[in-house]
């Protein structure tokens, strides 16, 4: 379970804009976070990560405090929208980088990456370079990669949103099997609310840097309040 | 498009074959004269020569991986650390090496290596070791100029990947930086190894006597001592070839980068773990520049100043270098623009060799000797202009020339990048000629083109060799009034102008750098 | 736009001006090194000097060397607009000479300082100066008293030399040694060589690395403590006094034979080996004026060795020869 308490953080450029979050991600569950630029979404990935540093509050991952742990040694994957991976290797390369960056891999930690790159329906390509991929096979790949690193938290940033919609659910639908097979807690951001239907139970709103409203998806999406939500989804 | 890009480029790549082939067909032409010797076809087996090309190259080589192997690390360090204080001074003094007039060099090694230096190496310096550290001493804060701008073209979701995975420096160093260093380490290594390659006094002054004699010295001594015009172009073909050879294998290495679209490459890299290493290395980098630099300054501090300063003749001195130096770049600059738009038009339509050929016609003419240029130039001008008249124009051309591999060098990855990312965008807008410059190539490639600019005209600033060639009524420039200075015994004067001549690089440098390049350029 | 009107405009009018200026006196071209046309040189001075008994412009025209100047003129042809060329050396005239280049100058030296009496129809000598080695009184106290004790003490001092395929005292030494050494000066070079700390492009060079204290001893001339002694008021340096002689080095200027002012020329060779010329040599190029005469010397030059006997070989040998030598010079010393 992956616990968010009144994490804070400002960006040094802009003082005054104190970001503020509390959350909580059950096991199994994919969490989508919705709402406007620059309302923090990709922050709080950030923070959960650990690219930024939290300036207060606490990440706990399985009631284990995360904030002092280096990026590396944190239960997180991220898979970005783009430059996800290293365009000069191969699939399998890229994907056995995400076991051990110095690529001497066990014959064990071989058949996982090979098992991975199977169950994401890519292994004929293994030997390939992402340029001769198309976008929704390299996130394909990102999502492999995710996959044998077998760390407790998945973070999507925008992942899908290059994808057509068709793409876009059919891996959304996957992130959500991958998620509940192996135990993991997904944040899934986009700026789609279709997204956040298929991909979600609980949706989130994120705005100005605060969790603005948190509930079940459907239930968010046709509420009114508050009223920055109702900007957002245009309906008003 | 393509056809308004060829056009402009074949022009200058006609005006490139014209420069320097033709001085060369007008030597051959004159050997063909009564009266001077023909080709020895024979030349080959003559044992010196043989001694002479297996020297040139390996000193080159030596020089080549000592100059670009310890320059990674010192970019690294450099784009690792961008918050240090006083980074923009350190790589300002990191462009000067290249414009100190060669005899000045050996001066500055010699107080700072010689038997009576601050590190002295006594007799051992003369040979190898000297002309090494002369040539890493011009060469390395080169190499660290044009690679430190690949770390900035590295996405920053690279960076954040490496940390999450784990990465340690090497694995860092191998999977996301040297991926983009391989686009320039070959292009740099093979702009240094001409620099090398045709090194002159260097060599002969440090290098201890004629076991170290370069081709290029070769060539001076059949057109110069011996006259013998058609042995000069036969041996300035000969360094070509080897040129090409190397560049050739170059080419083999050099890899470009898949080029995705990055929105935002702007990313403080924050590992700060390796922060003393990287120190280190930067202290250790900015000693070895600084300390030749340094004396020269100490020497220049104890000569007569005010005397040297309050010549009148100095100042012209200094007006004619900026005006040959400030042309030569805007020339050079120029005509390198067309070729790489070319050159990177070619790349995008998938025709990537032919666009490297195109790229490396324009670098290599650098091998040509200047001395052989201007001869072949004035043999064709002589009988029918007055050559007097053309001083400034033929310096400022073969200056301009021997400016374009390092504008290739400098723009050309930016360009081709740039190319690739909003050709296509371009021309869905129709955005092209003056608006696609003033929208689109200005803003994103004004930094590099600041630093070419800056470079070829410290560059031309600090040449000697072809105002002496044509010799000059009027007022010499501040490279050749060192030379004058220090043929009259006026050793401690020739200090004076030295440093002069370097404080004036420095400003032109930073000045350039800054106005064309713009202020943000302050971090790179 | 109007601003680069004007500028041109400027530009015509003071060409224009120039122009006007050049055609109102006649104009002689003299061809040099540009070490002679330096600001430190004797070329503002001559100028100054001739210009005022002359009324004419006296354009110096500065190129690196001799040999760039003799290479100039023969591309250049009937075309060239030298009428004088002046630094040419002894070992540069024989193919100066078959060039057919040059025209009679039909004067002769009135009172030549030249230890051999000059005879030659086509040049006139302006100066001379020894080869030498100059050391450091203070740091090298026993100096060699002869080239062969030079050559033949392997404990001897460490030398700073000249290029002779880039340099004239480089060229130089190769001579002296020829003619000491005759046959044998291959073998004297194999054992000089390990006592050569490095040989350099030009002069400057390996004078510069003698004031560093690189070597013992530097390839130089007679008349170089002269600079320090005058200028500096240095009185350290020395050359050393060698017993076969030193090798001498004849500068001497020719008129070109398509000079159009044929006459102004001469008069320029006149003034040439007048007093008014030579008095300005001995401390701007450092080396013996070729006449002999009152205030022609400066005192201090009584302080410097006497040179003799003069050493020159027959200038048609050096032509004939100096390539060979040159290859054999390269040959024992890249050994």
């Amino acid at each position: 379970m992956l616990k968010i308490e009144a994490l804070e953080f400002s960006y040094p450029s802009v003082p005054a804009s104190t970001m503020h979050f509390d959350l909580t991600v059950d096991v199994g569950e994919v969490l989508s976070l919705i709402g406007p630029s620059g309302s923090g979404k990709s922050t709080l990935l950030s923070l959960i990560a650990g690219f930024l540093p939290a300036s207060g509050g606490r990440i706990l991952v399985d009631d284990e405090p995360l904030h002092n742990l280096p990026v590396a040694e944190r239960p997180v994957s991220i898979v970005f929208q783009q430059h996800n991976l290293f365009p000069h290797l191969d699939l399998y390369t890229n994907v056995a980088l995400g076991i051990e960056p110095s690529l001497r891999l066990a014959p064990i930690q071989v058949e996982a990456v090979r098992g991975a790159l199977a169950r994401l329906g890519l292994e004929p390509m293994q030997r390939r370079k992402p340029g001769e991929l198309s976008g929704g096979q390299r996130q394909r790949v990102a999502l492999a990669r995710a996959l044998v690193r077998q760390r407790k938290i998945l973070l999507l940033d925008e992942a899908f949103a290059a994808l057509g919609p068709a793409l876009r659910a059919e891996l959304i639908e996957l992130v959500k099997t991958l998620v509940a097979e192996h135990d993991m807690c997904a944040l899934l951001v986009s700026h789609q609310p279709s997204d956040a239907s298929i991909a979600s139970a609980r949706s989130a709103f994120i705005c100005e840097g605060r969790v603005a409203a948190i509930a079940a998806t459907a239930q968010l999406l046709a509420q009114s309040e508050p009223p920055q939500l109702r900007d957002y989804l245009g309906s008003g | 498009m393509t056809m308004s890009r060829a056009m402009p480029a074949s022009l200058v790549l006609a005006i490139l074959a014209l420069l320097v082939l033709s001085p060369m067909a007008g030597l051959l032409h004159l050997s063909a004269l009564p009266g001077y010797e023909a080709v020895d076809p024979r030349f080959w087996e003559n044992a010196y020569l043989r001694r002479v090309v297996f020297f040139s190259l390996w000193q080159a080589l030596l020089s080549t991986l000592l100059s670009v192997l310890p320059a990674i690390l010192v970019a690294r360090a450099f784009a690792m650390q961008p918050q240090l204080p006083l980074r923009r001074l350190l790589l300002g003094l990191f462009a000067l090496p290249l414009v100190v007039p060669a005899v000045v060099v050996v001066m500055a090694v010699v107080s700072v290596y010689g038997s009576n230096g601050w590190l002295p190496l006594g007799r051992s310096l003369y040979g190898i070791n000297g002309i090494l550290l002369a040539h890493v001493f011009f060469n390395l804060p080169l190499a660290v100029r044009l690679l430190l701008p690949q770390w900035q073209a590295i996405p920053q979701h690279h960076w954040q990947l490496g940390e999450q995975l784990g990465m340690n420096t090497w694995q860092r160093f191998r999977f996301i930086e040297w991926p983009m260093l391989r686009e320039s380490v070959p292009g740099v290594s093979l702009l240094i190894f001409m620099l090398c390659l045709t090194s002159f006094a260097v060599v002969l002054t440090l290098g201890g006597g004629p076991r170290s004699t370069t081709v290029e010295v070769a060539i001076y001594q059949s057109l110069r001592f011996d006259f013998d015009p058609a042995q000069a172009v036969v041996l300035a073909l000969l360094q070509l070839g080897l040129c090409m050879l190397v560049a050739m294998l170059t080419l083999k290495l050099q890899r470009m980068p898949a080029v995705e679209i990055a929105l935002s490459i702007a990313y403080r890299h924050r590992a700060l773990r390796l922060r003393w290493f990287d120190l280190g290395i930067i202290l250790l980098a900015t000693l070895y520049v600084g300390m030749p630099l340094t004396s020269l300054l100490i020497d220049a501090l104890r000569g007569p100043l005010g005397q040297t300063l309050g010549d009148l003749r100095l100042w012209q001195a200094l007006a004619n270098t900026l005006f040959i130096g400030l042309s030569a770049a805007l020339l050079s600059v120029t005509a390198g623009w067309f070729l790489l738009q070319y050159s990177a038009s070619l790349a995008e339509q998938g025709h990537s060799r032919r666009a490297r050929l195109v790229d490396l016609a324009g670098s290599i003419v650098y091998v040509v000797p200047p001395l052989v240029i201007g001869t072949g130039m004035f043999v064709l001008l002589a009988p029918h202009v007055d050559v007097f008249d053309w001083v400034y124009p033929i310096v400022i051309a073969i200056n301009a020339l021997m400016g374009l591999p390092f504008v290739i060098r400098c723009l050309g990855p930016a360009m081709r990048q740039n190319h690739a990312r909003y050709h296509r965008l371009c021309q869905a807008l129709a955005l092209r000629g003056w608006h696609r410059f003033r929208h689109l190539e200005w803003p994103l490639l004004r930094r590099p083109l600041g630093l070419a600019i800056a470079l070829v005209a410290v560059l031309a600033m600090g040449d000697l060799g072809v105002i002496a060639l044509f010799g000059s009524t009027q007022s010499a420039t501040l490279a050749l009034m060192i030379y004058q200075q220090l043929g009259a015994y006026l050793v401690a004067q020739a200090s004076v102008t030295a440093v002069l001549l370097l404080l004036l690089c420095l400003g032109v440098f930073a000045l350039l750098e800054r106005c064309i390049g713009g202020s943000r350029d302050a971090k790179n | 736009m109007k601003s680069v009107l004007s500028c041109t405009g400027t530009l015509l009018v003071s060409l224009l001006f120039c122009f006007g200026l050049q055609a109102a006196t006649p104009n002689l071209v003299v061809y040099t090194y540009d070490s002679f046309t330096s600001d430190w040189g004797p070329g503002p001075k001559v100028k100054a000097a001739f210009e005022a008994q002359c009324l004419c412009t006296l354009e110096l025209v500065g190129l690196s060397d001799g040999v760039a100047m003799l290479n100039r003129i023969k591309l250049e042809g009937d075309n060239s607009r030298a009428d004088i060329l002046l630094g040419l050396d002894t070992n540069l005239t024989a193919e100066a000479r078959s060039s057919g280049l040059f025209a009679r100058h039909d004067l002769s030296l009135p009172v030549s300082a030249l230890p051999d009496p000059w005879q030659d129809d086509l040049f006139l000598p302006y100066d001379f100066g020894y080869f030498a080695f100059v050391y450091n009184k203070e740091k090298l106290a026993n100096p060699p008293t002869s080239l062969r004790q030079l050559v033949e003490n392997s404990n001897g001092p460490t030398l700073l030399i000249q290029d002779p395929r880039t340099s004239t005292p480089g060229l130089g030494l190769l001579l002296w040694m020829k003619k000491v050494f005759g046959e044998g000066s291959d073998r004297a070079w194999a054992q000089l060589s390990p006592r050569i700390v490095t040989v350099s492009k030009g002069w400057s060079e390996a004078y510069g690395l003698f004031l560093k204290g690189e070597a013992d001893m530097v390839l130089s001339y007679t008349t170089s403590p002269a600079y320090h002694l005058i200028a500096e008021q240095d009185s350290r340096f020395a050359a050393a006094h060698f017993a076969e002689g030193h090798y001498q080095q004849i500068e001497v200027a020719g008129m070109v034979r398509t000079s159009q002012q044929k006459q102004l020329a001469r008069a320029f060779l006149e003034f040439m080996i007048s007093e008014d010329f030579q008095k300005i040599i001995p401390t701007t190029n450092w080396m013996y004026p070729a006449i002999t005469g009152a205030d022609v010397v400066p005192a201090e030059f009584s302080q410097l060795i006497d040179p003799s006997p003069a050493l020159l070989l027959d200038e048609t040998i050096v032509a004939r020869q100096r390539k060979g030598w040159v290859d054999d010079w390269l040959e024992v010393m890249s050994r």
